[in-house]
């Protein structure tokens, strides 16, 4: 039988035995119940991490696949001030040169900081950002240093906690960022910088992480900004309780998808040429901005574009000069002066109101009309056939010309010819110009636009007419992007030269290359712009900037070769250039014959001019000698240097 | 008469030993099995955690190279490079630049280089003859796809 006294303590280890369990049920409810949510969150948070997998931004390549752009991925160095101690000025020491930095303010940085977070609880700071796009190999040169760095103390003699302590410091105070950036770089430096354009930082917010991404702001790297900017990947996963990844556990795991490579119409070569041929004519001629262009009439294709002064897309900085951002090639207008009687020219020979050979009086310099007095600038023509109109540049001849075309055939050529309209250059920042209706024209604008007055157009907009007569009068649409292709190369989308409308006919582009290769000749208005070995077909501008009379001239020279056949079209734009010598023929047109020897020579342009006096070719007396002759340079010699050493 | 207890052989009786014996192994063996199993899956996880790194490592540095080659090509890299070697390079002017191809097996018959009059074999001359040659192909070659 049970005593009372065992009952009693039976009855007690039962009590406890019930309150015990009735805490652990209470602690239980508690946790899987009450605060189930909470707390499986936080576990989940210490356990599950999502890794973002940074999508590589595509390159941009030239014609010949020279890489003008590409990225890089780069490190954000930071460091837990936490686990430094009192060993700021020693680490700074170590890695301030290797991050470039200042070592006091290294060492201010790793000071240990405080914070308060929203409940007022204060915590210490264990993230600081020390420097943000630091190469790999920079990375890997400070981790080399903090594993080696020497404290002073012998830490063998340390106890566990020191050792421990110094054991943190070396692999995890300094540490990077999980997520690499990238940065852009661009090998060619200010190469084609206006085409190119640039890009900025931006956060973006990725499965919950922020990632910051690059965004283009101008040029191709805007205009094509979706294509280049590929979709980041992400992995979910879980860690064990030292922070590695246990990869049994993985569950999604995306790859990113890099961006698309852009293949421009651009040869680096040609470019390089047009670039440092107009930073040759800047400092011959003191202009405020000089431009220039080349191109392939028959497809549109733009082989370089450049303006100066520019900018250097690695180095972009809040103070560069907004000016030198701008592409003035498509976002400047301009009146064209002399090259717009090529317009009027074409549009009367091609409704065959006159011929190249019809006469018109040009009134010895002063012509009355409509209560203005127009000039030949300081020329006294007699009578000159279009032909001459056009060689010698008579603004009252071109002015008659437009008279007996009238206004509305005149303005139908006009937007015919792509003025007044954007081109649809695949550049943001392209402006129209200004073509007035007819209904808005003053009496003596008839007069005035076929001198290149009363009118504004972009460079390229004339460069793509120039094209046009060079096309056997078709208009081709400006191409800058050859093709899209993935990163192993494989073209994804191309885009083809695109015919916008025949706006004269063949016949009538035949007579104005005729009438414009006599620019360049003796008597012609741009005779230093003549090539040796091609004909050249062009014309001369020399446009009075508003408000007339202030001696300020935008010079210009449009020609294209070889004449009959031609292979590029070259163009080159002088904004205020100086008053002393400001003509199209003396400023432009030397800049242009230097361009296009040069281009000539790197594209190996089949020459249509003899050389004078050339040494008759020695007879070969066999086949083999006979090909042993005739060595053909080799086009990558001149492709891969482009220059004139 | 029914065995009982008191009538057991004093033989040990070895088949439910071994039975017991192998349900132990085969218990005992899987246990260390699965732990072996894991740790292998760990060590492999680790393995290409690392191998990972390596790969993207490897790709960041073969970036680097890109843009090191990109920029070696650029063409003031070149220009400043030939003029430090002092290599005197030049453009080819366009009268040294002759096209001309390859002699090409004509048809039996057809005049090869060496049967040309030597007025046919000029600069010019073989110039023509080449032209005449791919504008004949031209135009007897069979329509592409």
């Amino acid at each position: 039988m049970i005593q009372p006294a065992q009952f009693r303590r039976l009855a007690l280890l039962g009590s406890l035995l019930v309150i015990a369990f009735a805490g652990l049920g209470y602690r239980l409810v508690d946790l899987q119940v009450v605060r189930h949510d909470d707390l499986s969150r936080e576990a989940a948070g210490r356990r599950e991490s999502t890794i973002i997998h940074p999508s590589r931004r595509g390159d941009i390549l030239d014609g010949r696949g020279n890489v003008l752009a590409t990225s890089l991925f780069v490190k954000t160095v930071c460091a837990d001030p936490s686990l430094i101690g009192t060993n700021q000025a020693l680490v700074a020491r170590a890695i301030a040169p290797l991050l470039r930095m200042n070592e006091i303010e290294l060492s201010q940085k790793l000071q240990l900081r405080l914070y308060k977070d929203r409940s007022g609880k204060v915590h210490v700071d264990q993230y600081v950002a020390l420097k943000r796009k630091v190469t790999l190999d920079e990375w890997e040169r400070i981790q080399a240093t903090m594993k080696n760095i020497s404290f002073g103390v012998n830490e063998k003699k340390l106890s566990h906690r020191e050792r421990i302590f110094y054991r943190n410091l070396r692999q995890r105070a300094i540490f990077v960022e999980p997520v690499d950036d990238q940065l852009r770089v661009y090998p060619g430096g200010l190469l084609a910088a206006h085409v190119l354009g640039f890009t900025a930082a931006q956060d973006k917010t990725v499965e919950g992480n922020v990632v910051t991404d690059l965004v283009g702001k101008d040029g191709i790297e805007a205009a094509f900004n979706s294509a280049l900017d590929g979709a980041v990947g992400w992995r979910q996963t879980e860690n064990d309780h030292g922070r590695r990844e246990m990869v049994l556990f993985r569950e999604e795991d995306v790859a990113p998808r890099p961006g698309l490579n852009v293949a421009l119409t651009l040869d680096a070569g040609v470019q390089d040429i047009l670039e440092s041929e107009l930073v040759k004519g800047m400092e011959k001629n003191a202009p405020a901005s000089i431009c220039g262009l080349v191109i392939r009439p028959k497809t549109g294709a733009i082989l370089a574009m450049a303006a100066l002064p520019n900018f250097s897309p690695n180095q972009i900085t809040a103070n560069t000069p907004m000016a030198n951002l701008r592409n003035r090639v498509i976002s400047d207008t301009f009146e064209p002066g002399s090259t717009f009687k090529t317009v009027v020219v074409s549009a009367a020979l091609n409704e065959q109101v006159v011929s190249l050979n019809d006469v018109f009086y040009c009134e010895n310099g002063l012509f009355s009309f409509a209560g203005h007095t127009l000039h030949d600038a300081g020329h006294h023509f007699g009578n000159l056939t279009v032909e001459d109109v056009i060689a010698k540049s008579s603004n009252i001849g071109a002015a008659k010309i437009g008279l007996k075309l009238g206004e509305t055939r005149l303005y139908k050529y006009i937007r015919d010819f792509g003025f007044g309209d954007l081109t649809g250059i695949a550049l943001p920042g392209e402006v129209r110009g200004t073509v007035h209706p007819v209904k808005n024209w003053y009496k003596v604008s008839i007069a005035q636009i076929p001198m290149g007055q009363g009118l504004s157009v972009t460079p390229l907009q004339m460069a793509m007419a120039f094209g046009a007569i060079a096309n056997h009068g078709r208009l081709m649409r400006p191409m800058l992007v050859d093709h899209l292709e993935d990163e192993h190369k494989q073209e994804v989308l191309r885009y083809p030269p695109q015919v916008i409308r025949q706006v004269i006919s063949e016949e009538t582009a035949r007579l104005m290359v005729q009438a414009m290769k006599k620019v360049v000749q003796t008597g012609g208005t741009a005779p230093k712009a003549a090539l040796e070995h091609y004909t050249v077909a062009g014309k001369t501008g020399t446009g009075q900037k508003p408000p007339y009379g202030s001696h300020k001239y935008f010079s210009s020279f449009i020609g294209f070769f070889p004449a009959d056949d031609p292979e590029i079209c070259v163009s080159v734009f002088l904004d205020e250039p100086d008053p002393k010598r400001y003509y199209g023929g003396e400023t432009a047109g030397p800049v242009f014959k230097t361009i296009a020897e040069r281009a000539a020579a790197y594209l190996a342009i089949r020459p249509d001019v003899a050389p004078p006096s050339e040494p008759p070719p020695k007879q070969p007396s066999n086949q083999a000698e006979a090909i042993a002759e005739t060595v053909v340079s080799n086009p990558l010699t001149t492709a891969q240097t482009g220059r004139d050493f | 008469m029914a065995r009982n207890r008191k009538n057991q052989s004093a033989a040990v009786r070895f088949g439910p030993a071994l039975k017991a014996s192998l349900i132990c192994l085969l218990i005992g063996g899987s246990g260390v099995g699965y732990v072996w199993q894991q740790n292998q899956l760990l060590e492999l996880g680790r393995q290409k955690v690392e191998k990972e790194k390596r790969l993207n490592t490897l790709r960041v540095q073969n970036s680097q190279f890109g843009r090191h080659l990109a920029e070696l090509q650029s063409p003031r890299s070149l220009e400043t490079r030939v003029k430090e070697l002092n290599l005197g390079l030049t453009m080819a002017q366009p009268t040294q630049v002759v096209r001309l191809v390859d002699a090409l097996p004509g048809p039996p018959g057809a005049p090869h280089w060496g049967a040309l009059s030597p007025a046919a074999l000029t600069r010019d001359g073989i110039q023509r003859q080449t032209e005449r040659h791919y504008a004949k192909r031209q135009t007897t070659a069979p329509p592409g796809p």
